[in-house]
């Protein structure tokens, strides 16, 4: 993979559209995303930022391919996936996006290599790779030693990393991350920005993360603030 | 385009199964012991049909029964409205019988009553038997070595006051002495005993078992009961294949004296199948009454399911979110279903089967293949139907929802 950083030159990734999200509670409506443009470059390090109720969850979500925006277009990777039903989103999730969650979402009482191993189940990434897949990508989060460790012998900052390992593991385009620091304590929430900094360096993996904390937002190459279902501090690029 | 494959799936239910032992057996109990009253009540009936016709075939094959009234109906079950005792018949139908109907091997007349029986002390209650000396004949059934004889035709025609006893009446009225030679007393007359037989075991039509008759010439019977009426009639066959015709034969030479509801002929395979029909309504109705439990268990593996589901909510969520379709969601669940009603089903046939072999000593029973099949097959059916909607309901979560729920 090429070594860039935020580049206009570089490719497009992901492209936002004129994407609006209404929800409707008690007969009101509400936009939590109102016309949002917003283009990902491969290889780009990028924060979301907000205060609670700007629409950042919701952004994440639109990117992430689980939840379809009212209106608008969504292109990943140069395809229109705005329409797709919801085997297809399932699908285009496993092979393109990687997530990494607030709360780890490790599946309980399971090793460290099978849950990593989660999403290539889903894949079509014949059964008999698995295994190596999966340590060679614990390997690449230091946690060689782990392996057939439940996510309850681990600490917080390993279980993150765990997780992080199985949002590598499908080689994705676009590695997502949810206030992945958010349950960690400031040591551990260090560790896995510097992982995601060195897999993006070293890699060039392109990281989208969410979080409320500015210092931390600051960390990424491009920063983008979310407000009342807009973006701000920037042209409308669509 | 199922992913993942079925064997993965299995694999990720049984462990999930696993981590919760103790609710995966209590979750299966209720599976278990539905399966194990309908192996073992459908054994019981197999058990019962199989005894029957044992029981049957040892009256012997070839024997055709004319009694008075109507016995089967038209479907074959036994007729619920006749009058069994409308009419009787005499020795005239005998002798028409014995001349007309050409294959009939004998022709034997019975009468029966319910009489009281003494000797010394000892008084009874039993029914004799009143036949002709052929009645031995027909049966090939004699006393043994020791223990007496048959009457003779001679015997019979004078009204010669002999009789001769089944095992059980004999042991009852003289328990462990000689009963041969003995004079019994039955209504005023006294009598001898010149033959004891062996057991027999089974059960007679329409009155008590063989072991409990006492057998009498039917002249000598004729003047204890009162009267010349024979109740019934027995013919033996010779040739197996011709048992139809024959039927056919005495039923015409009865039509001549006797109108048709009055009177039945029939054979062993018209009376067993009528029984069986009744065992197997009864086995069918107590294995209805045992699949209830079935259903009772098939509810609490729908009740286990959606608290799963509820348990995992942030599982699906996450399974979801990498990538799983709905499909392969509501497989896994589904799957886990019937891997506990089917644990159930399995640990069920295994009880069952050892509970027949248990209740075998001392009751007829019998495990089936089919009984076995059946059982496992609607357990399994159970974790389906029931599994259905705890899995469309973990199908169905949104992503975003679940990875929320708290």
């Amino acid at each position: 993979m090429t070594k860039l950083s935020s580049n206009n030159k570089a490719k497009v990734l992901l492209e936002l559209k004129e994407v609006v999200k209404t929800y409707t509670s008690g007969g009101s409506k509400f936009n939590a995303l109102d016309g949002v443009c917003l283009n990902l470059y491969q290889g780009e390090f990028v924060s979301i930022t907000g205060p609670s109720g700007s629409g950042k969850s919701t952004l994440m979500h639109i990117i992430g391919l689980l939840d379809v925006p009212t209106s608008g277009q969504i292109i990943l990777d140069g395809k229109d996936v705005s329409q797709l039903g919801e085997n297809q989103l399932a699908s285009t999730r496993n092979k393109t996006l990687g997530f990494v969650f607030q709360q780890f979402n490790l599946l309980p009482k399971t090793s460290a290599l099978e849950n990593v191993i989660l999403p290539l189940v889903y894949s079509d990434i014949p059964s008999w790779q698995h295994r190596d897949l999966a340590v060679a990508t614990l390997e690449k989060v230091d946690l060689s030693d782990k392996l057939k460790n439940t996510p309850a012998q681990l600490s917080g900052g390993q279980q993150q990393r765990v997780a992080i390992a199985r949002a590598l593991i499908n080689n994705p385009k676009i590695i997502l991350a949810d206030e992945p620091t958010g349950n960690l304590d400031s040591k551990s929430g260090a560790d896995v920005m510097k992982l995601f900094h060195r897999l993006n360096r070293e890699e060039g993996r392109t990281i989208v993360f969410v979080t409320h904390d500015m210092d931390l937002a600051k960390q990424a190459n491009r920063m983008i603030v979310i407000k009342d279902g807009r973006i701000i501090g920037q042209e409308k690029q669509c | 385009m199922l992913k993942p494959s079925f064997e993965v799936l299995l694999k990720s239910s049984f462990r999930s199964i696993l981590k919760n032992k103790g609710r995966t057996i209590l979750t299966s109990l209720g599976i278990i012991i539905g399966v194990t009253s309908v192996i073992l009540l459908v054994s019981i009936g197999n058990g019962l049909k199989g005894y029957v016709s044992e029981q049957f075939e040892s009256l012997g094959t070839n024997l055709i029964y004319v009694t008075p009234g109507k016995l089967f109906n038209s479907d074959g079950g036994f007729n619920q409205d006749a009058d069994h005792s409308s009419i009787t018949f005499d020795k005239k139908d005998m002798s028409l019988l014995e001349r007309k109907v050409k294959d009939a091997e004998y022709v034997i007349p019975y009468s029966s009553k319910y009489v009281t029986v003494k000797y010394a002390k000892e008084i009874k209650g039993t029914s004799i038997l009143a036949s002709t000396a052929e009645f031995a004949k027909a049966r090939k059934k004699y006393p043994s070595a020791g223990n007496g004889r048959w009457y003779t035709p001679e015997e019979d025609d004078r009204s010669a006051k002999v009789v001769v006893l089944g095992a059980t009446i004999a042991k009852d009225l003289f328990g462990d002495k000689k009963a041969l030679n003995r004079q019994i007393t039955i209504s005023g007359k006294n009598l001898k005993v010149i033959g004891v037989m062996d057991k027999v075991g089974g059960a007679g039509l329409g009155g008590p078992d063989f072991d409990s008759y006492i057998f009498i010439p039917l002249s000598t019977g004729f003047s204890i009961i009162g009267n010349e009426d024979i109740q019934s009639i027995q013919l033996s066959v010779k040739d197996n294949n011709k048992v139809e015709s024959t039927k056919e034969a005495i039923k015409s030479v009865m039509l001549d004296r006797y109108k048709e509801d009055d009177f039945s002929v029939f054979d062993q395979t018209e009376l067993l199948s009528s029984i069986n029909s009744i065992l197997n309504t009864l086995t069918i109705a107590l294995s209805g009454i045992a699949a209830i439990s079935l259903v009772v268990g098939g509810i609490g593996i729908m009740n286990i399911m959606l608290v799963t589901v509820t348990e995992r909510t942030r599982e699906i969520g996450l399974r979801k979110a990498i990538g799983a379709y709905p499909r392969a969601i509501l497989i896994q669940f589904l799957i886990e279903a019937v891997i506990l009603s089917s644990i159930g089903g399995g640990v069920g046939i295994i009880l069952g089967s050892l509970g027949t072999m248990a209740i075998s000593n001392f009751f007829p029973a019998k495990v089936t293949a089919e009984s076995i099949l059946l059982a496992f097959g609607v357990s399994s059916l159970v974790g389906i139907i029931f599994g259905v909607a705890p899995a469309r309901r973990a199908s169905k979560l949104s992503p975003i929802e679940a990875l929320r729920y708290e």
